[in-house]
């Protein structure tokens, strides 16, 4: 038995003249996060809706739970970008009706809306009428709503959107507890920096195509490492060390002399080369490439799709 | 079934507890109160208003006699009379040709009020020497402003009157008194099929009074719906509905949500006039009460209750429709504009189908779709031919059905695109199957 949540094959989407998604495959499999990520107007919400069974494919197919999407509806939970809420409906209210929609019973869902309240410390405003949250409020419980009926696999669009730092931590921890319990999340985000903290596996789409599918390692390893040093005299003699792909001298007014390295090049040639040349250097970092430089990289204005 | 009942009670909710829900339940009752009252605050419904008149009467006076005893008879001389009379002064009833409107401007401006507390004259009535004689019957009301139409017809009444007692009593000259000929004959419609004291024009009180709720309870539920979507899509909360429900269960979930909110609405408006038709009179609640007893037969209500359902379906989809395709209220006021023209068009016809209920105007109207309800619910009471009867109530529940489909076609097409709305020819190749 397959553990896939998703299987998407060769799924095309067209609006008109106009692509929205082409060709894209992947699998998720149960347990893992999913970070889906893609410039605006890259085909995210249009791949999610098509995975929610809103709109059906042109081409290919798609399976959600090892079956079709209408048949699983009820085991999925949803959060949509922007705030899906009755404005009117009280807080509890709001996540227990999409749990009865879902198929849990009224008194069920109310019971289990409450809890999740309290789970986030939102008790006090159990009966608060969504327009009276702020927005921050009202967008945890857009993502209480989207879990109350237990789902096993659970599409977060932009779900950190209108949180601050601190509740983004809270939802963070509360992602991770979701996938610890054994449910499966994709969501999609344009902030890298939550990709890389909690994503197993990542799906990269640009234009309607994936140009990118598999673990961060993965995405930073299309990147070549890269090395920071400052000194107080001019390091463009690195350039002749080898192993050394690219020198970049300093920006007007920042410290930071950037050097790519070739793979398998840790770095320290280029401590020796600067001790053999006396430079004394007031600082030296090697880091790999972060996942917003992948990005940038992959979907940038020059950037060439680079090999899965 | 379970999803669709659950977002038709969210609709009833969301409805039911807006404000504009119940300032609406209750401005009906009251536009209807003000809609009766208000004539009889400002003079009471067939009566003039109060005019001061003399009547120059150059046949020899016999008419003029006989608009002085209409006045008589009508208030007997009381103190607040509507109208008072006077002789007419001299100088107008010298006055002739040129010299008369001159005269009158006179008698009506400075000349009209000479003693403190006196009525002012504003009209004077003139009974040309030839009344009467070989088939002239043209009297003249000269007055500066316009006046009621009442004063008019009481005037008229009164001369029509005595020209008939004058052609009458050539026949039997003993005739004494012009009063006889005032008895008006009544002619009330029966029909043989209901209760023996069953009147036609009261029967059809209760499906005229639906067919106006139709109306009414349409616009105003169906508006608050198309806003209701125009909101959901511009919240996303219909994706939320849409990863949840088939586009089917969402708009069926929804107009049924409207079907509820519109009998709440039809059942409170309901005994709240009762209620007010109790406080004005004993009378008005009896005839309430016949004419619910007409329509309360086992052949008449079902297929009204039929009509008014298909109705409400028929409009709330046509609306639904409309705010699936409208990204914003702007959209969907361009829209809404020329449905209302197209909803308001059978109230236009409303007179005319009622002249002659089973007449070829009110037949027509029947058959076009939608507005098959509204007429038929106006004629329902009238003994249509029962292949009309039949033929109207299949068409309505075929246009219902097709409505419906077509609005969850239409709505699933478009209710998370933000193109434009499609033009009128794509929505009507959707209506008859192609893709909307």
């Amino acid at each position: 038995m397959t553990d896939s949540i998703v299987e998407l094959s060769n799924v095309t989407k067209r609006f008109g003249d106009f692509t929205a998604v082409d060709g894209l495959s992947f699998a998720l499999t149960r347990g893992n996060i999913l970070g889906f990520l893609g410039p605006n107007g890259a085909g995210k919400t249009t791949t999610l809706r098509m995975m929610l069974g809103i709109l059906p494919p042109d081409q290919g197919s798609i399976r959600v739970l090892g079956q079709s999407i209408a048949r699983v509806r009820a085991r999925i939970g949803y959060l949509p970008e922007e705030r899906g809420l009755y404005k009117r409906m009280r807080a509890d209210a709001a996540i227990a009706y999409i749990g009865t929609l879902k198929g849990m019973r009224r008194s069920e869902a109310l019971a289990r809306a409450r809890k999740l309240l309290e789970g986030f410390g939102l008790e006090k405003f159990a009966r608060v009428r969504i327009e009276g949250l702020s927005k921050g409020m009202a967008q945890k419980v857009q993502i209480l709503s989207a879990v109350v009926h237990d789902p096993e696999f659970v599409i977060l669009d932009e779900p950190f959107s209108g949180l601050d730092p601190v509740n983004q931590t809270e939802l963070e921890a509360f992602i991770r507890r979701l996938a610890a319990e054994g449910k499966t999340i994709l969501f999609s985000t344009h902030t890298m920096q939550h990709a890389e903290r909690l994503c197993d596996r990542l799906v990269i789409l640009a234009g309607g195509r994936k140009l990118f599918e598999g673990t961060l390692d993965q995405a930073r390893a299309l990147l070549p490492r890269r090395a920071r040093l400052a000194a107080d005299a001019d390091l463009s003699f690195l350039r002749t060390v080898p192993g050394v792909a690219r020198v970049m001298p300093a920006a007007t007014g920042q410290p930071f002399w950037t050097i790519d390295l070739e793979e398998g090049n840790d770095g320290r040639a280029l401590l020796a080369a600067a001790f053999e040349r006396s430079v004394p250097l007031t600082h030296f970092d090697v880091a790999p490439p972060g996942l917003h430089d992948v990005f940038v990289s992959l979907v940038g204005p020059t950037s060439e799709a680079l090999p899965a | 079934m379970r999803r669709t009942f659950l977002i038709a009670r969210q609709e009833f909710i969301k409805y039911v507890t807006r404000r504009g829900f119940v300032i609406s339940i209750l401005m009906f009752p009251l536009w209807i109160m003000l809609v009766a009252l208000v004539p009889q605050w400002t003079g009471g419904g067939n009566e003039p208003r109060y005019h001061h008149f003399t009547v120059v009467d150059r046949t020899g006076g016999a008419y003029r006699q006989a608009i002085e005893a209409a006045v008589d008879r009508k208030y007997h001389g009381a103190a607040n009379a509507r109208l008072t009379f006077g002789a007419p002064p001299a100088y107008i009833a010298a006055a002739a040709g040129a010299q008369f409107p001159a005269a009158v401007r006179h008698a009506l401006g400075e000349a009209s009020a000479p003693v403190f507390n006196a009525p002012t004259l504003d009209a004077v009535i003139v009974v040309p020497g030839d009344f009467g004689v070989n088939g002239k019957a043209a009297a003249e009301i000269w007055s500066r402003e316009t006046l009621d139409g009442d004063f008019h017809a009481f005037i008229a009444d009164a001369l029509t009157q005595m020209l008939r007692f004058k052609s009458v009593q050539k026949l039997a000259p003993q005739l004494k008194d012009p009063a006889v000929l005032s008895a008006t004959a009544l002619v009330q419609a029966r029909n043989p099929d209901r209760a023996a004291n069953s009147n036609s024009t009261v029967d059809s009180i209760i499906p005229i009074a639906l067919a106006i709720i139709l109306f009414v309870v349409s616009v105003m539920n169906a508006s608050v719906l198309l806003q209701g979507v125009v909101e959901e899509k511009s919240t996303r909360m219909i994706e939320v509905l849409l990863s949840c429900a088939t586009p089917r269960e969402i708009t069926t979930g929804k107009l049924v949500g409207v079907i509820a909110v519109a009998l709440t609405t039809l059942i409170i408006w309901g005994l709240v006039l009762l209620a007010m038709a109790g406080i004005a009179s004993h009378d008005t609640v009896a005839l309430v009460f016949t004419s619910l007893r007409a329509v309360a037969t086992p052949g008449l209500l079902p297929l009204l209750l039929v009509y008014f359902l298909c109705g409400l379906l028929i409009y709330g989809s046509l609306f639904l429709a409309i705010g699936s395709m409208a990204n914003s209220l702007a959209d969907a006021q361009s829209l809404l504009g020329p449905s209302m023209l197209i909803l308001m068009l059978p109230n236009l016809m409303i007179a005319g189908v009622m002249r002659d209920p089973n007449g070829t105007l009110a037949s027509t109207l029947s058959w076009v779709p939608i507005y098959t309800p509204f007429f038929m619910m106006l004629r329902a009471a009238s003994n249509p031919p029962a292949w009309q009867l039949w033929g109207t109530l299949s068409l309505a529940i075929a246009t219902t059905a097709l409505m419906v489909v077509w609005t969850g076609r239409v709505f699933a097409r478009h209710v998370l695109t933000t193109e434009r709305p499609p033009s009128l020819g794509a929505l009507f190749g959707g209506l008859l199957g192609r893709r909307a």
